[in-house]
């Protein structure tokens, strides 16, 4: 009743404010940041809290004592974190390298223009939908030493003159890992460099025709300079998710053999899940984090600087 | 005329050569679920199917019906994420899109950070706050458990489709007699049921396809979703690859028919909840 006559009367600019403005739009965010508090905030606070803590599976229900941070000192005192910190970085970066590479070329072909593109386009999408544990799993089939169909290949092709049992050698499982992730993550890096790629103008191509730049020329003088801001966000988007992937080194090579594929985010599990010391994992995780956020830092002050550009 | 037509048929033939390649992994999964258990060990393997059986599926899901139930309890899981991540989600990005509260920036700022969080770094804070209050081995826990990454993903997926929207809609609701809620629910929700669908497909995804969250929460057969069913069953069955991969194609298939039928929304989708922010 009262908004229509508010309606009918002069409607003006601070009533319209109000309307946006009053208590009850808080009511549409209040669901949604109870559940972050409770579920996401909470759980994180607990963490901080446990890894300063002395928790594991014996004291769980009876009372901690504070121990400052003797937990984040026996984790840089343990040899195994140094292997999954090397392994993390090996992971992320060759990872990244041929994901935003192939996913690059392959950006390119599909923009440009030829029947069929859009239905390709959206086929390989699927391999990056698919849930990790499928595709982790698939390529554990495909990597098997005695019957897997990647040693076939690779025979066939002469690269290889003997079986090898990618995921059960220490020399080869993290590298088992890195092809299988590239595969997942090759059709994302793709289609966000293939938007980029649809975003930029026509007639700055068409210019450098008319001076006589060849394709090569106009892909390091247009095409780079113009994607940097979208290259820029996927690589850093790129290295926090490839930084805590978990499920996929699980399922393939649960981090062995020994520790030979052991990354961050598996040592964190094992110290938390299978040695049940609760307040150590919480001070891998918290390292861990500490260095996405450095990471995002680095993201916040690079997107700031494109801005200004 | 003809060069152009032959470039363009150049590129679908190398588009199709390199789909040949790149769905490989799909393709032998598949393959492998319909071979017979003596064809399994050919070496060297045949790539195209010889004698195609359908043995390790009736095994799986007729014999022994230990993988319907996993089937049944990733429903429930997924659906729960996708209708909860949606009616939280919903009203917070129109709120964050529209409305004028304080701290939107910080909220904002928070929802892009939680994205960050590695999986297992909240695993194990909530498995010992969930072993408290019963949501071990629990639906509800598992569903609280997967909206940690798909209910940000929603709202930032979604705000952009309320920005979109004209200005004045809610003024014009108003005078034709609607209240904050009911020009939300009645003329705003229906204007954005492109981004509705986006959204639910993909919450719906992360909840069929969570599996860290699966293996720290849960302890019984009873809540476990197919994830974890088919991890198990590498450990359980070994090298009887048909049966792994007939359990895993049988997996992806809701993820196959989603993405066929919703593949305008899930297209669009994948930039959209990467780059808005």
């Amino acid at each position: 009743m009262s908004h229509k006559s508010g309606a009918s009367g002069s409607y003006t600019l601070s009533r319209k404010a109000k309307w946006f403005s009053s208590w009850n739009s808080y009511l549409f965010v209040l669901p949604a940041l109870v559940f972050m508090v409770i579920f996401i905030g909470f759980p994180l606070i607990y963490n901080l809290i446990m890894s300063f803590q002395n928790v594991n599976v014996y004291n769980l229900s009876g009372k901690h004592d504070f121990i400052g941070f003797a937990n984040y000192m026996k984790s840089l005192k343990d040899p195994v974190f140094y292997t999954a910190l090397q392994n993390s970085v090996v992971f992320t970066v060759l990872s990244l390298f041929f994901q935003f590479t192939i996913g690059f070329a392959l950006a390119l072909f599909f923009n440009l223009k030829f029947p069929g593109r859009n239905l390709f386009r959206s086929l390989m999408l699927l391999a990056w939908m698919l849930p990790v544990v499928i595709s982790g799993t698939v390529f554990q089939w495909m990597m098997s030493g005695d019957f897997g169909v990647i040693n076939y290949f690779l025979q066939t092709l002469g690269i290889i003159d003997h079986p090898i049992n990618w995921l059960s050698e220490g020399s080869t499982a993290l590298l088992g890992t890195v092809v299988a992730n590239i595969w997942i993550g090759i059709p994302f890096n793709m289609i966000i460099l293939l938007s980029g790629l649809q975003g930029l103008p026509d007639h700055l191509y068409e210019a450098a025709k008319l001076d006589g730049a060849n394709r090569l020329v106009q892909f390091r003088h247009i095409t780079l300079p113009l994607m940097r801001p979208t290259i820029l966000v996927l690589l850093i988007l790129g290295i926090i998710n490839t930084f805590k992937v978990f499920d996929l080194i699980f399922i393939m090579t649960s981090g062995g053999p020994v520790t030979s594929s052991t990354v961050l985010p598996i040592y964190a599990y094992q110290m938390s899940f299978t040695t049940l010391e609760f307040s150590q994992g919480a001070s891998v995780s918290m390292i861990m984090f500490l260095i996405l956020i450095v990471i995002s830092i680095v993201y916040l002050r690079m997107s700031s600087k494109e801005e200004v550009h | 005329m003809t060069k152009t037509k032959w470039r363009s048929a150049g590129g679908t033939l190398i588009g199709i050569l390199i789909m040949i390649v790149f769905l490989f992994p799909v393709y032998w999964m598949v393959k492998t679920s319909v071979t017979p258990v003596t064809e399994l060990y050919h070496n060297p393997p045949h790539i195209l199917p010889v004698a195609a059986t359908f043995e390790s599926y009736i095994n799986n899901f007729v014999r022994n019906q230990d993988m319907i139930g996993y089937i049944g309890n990733s429903f429930i899981i997924a659906a729960g994420t996708m209708i909860l991540s949606l009616l939280l989600s919903v009203p917070a990005a129109y709120a964050l899109a529209r409305l004028s509260i304080k701290g939107k920036a910080l909220i904002m700022i928070s929802v892009l950070s939680i994205q960050m969080l590695p999986g297992i770094m909240m695993a194990m804070p909530l498995y010992i706050m969930f072993s408290k209050v019963q949501l071990i081995d629990n639906f509800a826990g598992l569903i609280f458990a997967d909206l940690i990454h798909s209910l940000p993903f929603a709202i930032i997926t979604l705000r952009p489709f309320f920005l979109a929207l004209p200005g004045g809609l809610e003024e014009a609701a108003k005078i034709d007699g609607c209240n904050k809620f009911t020009s939300f629910t009645k003329i705003i929700l229906p204007l954005v049921k492109p981004g509705l669908m986006t959204v639910g497909a993909f919450c719906f995804l992360f909840g069929w396809g969570d599996f860290i969250f699966a293996l720290t929460l849960t302890s019984s057969n009873e809540v476990r979703p197919l994830t974890l069913g088919l991890y198990r069953f590498i450990g359980q069955y070994g090298t009887e690859w048909n049966n792994l991969m007939a359990v895993a194609t049988l997996a992806a298939l809701p993820i196959i028919i989603i993405f066929v039928s919703m593949q305008k929304y899930v297209v669009g989708g994948v930039t959209a909840g990467a780059m808005k922010d």
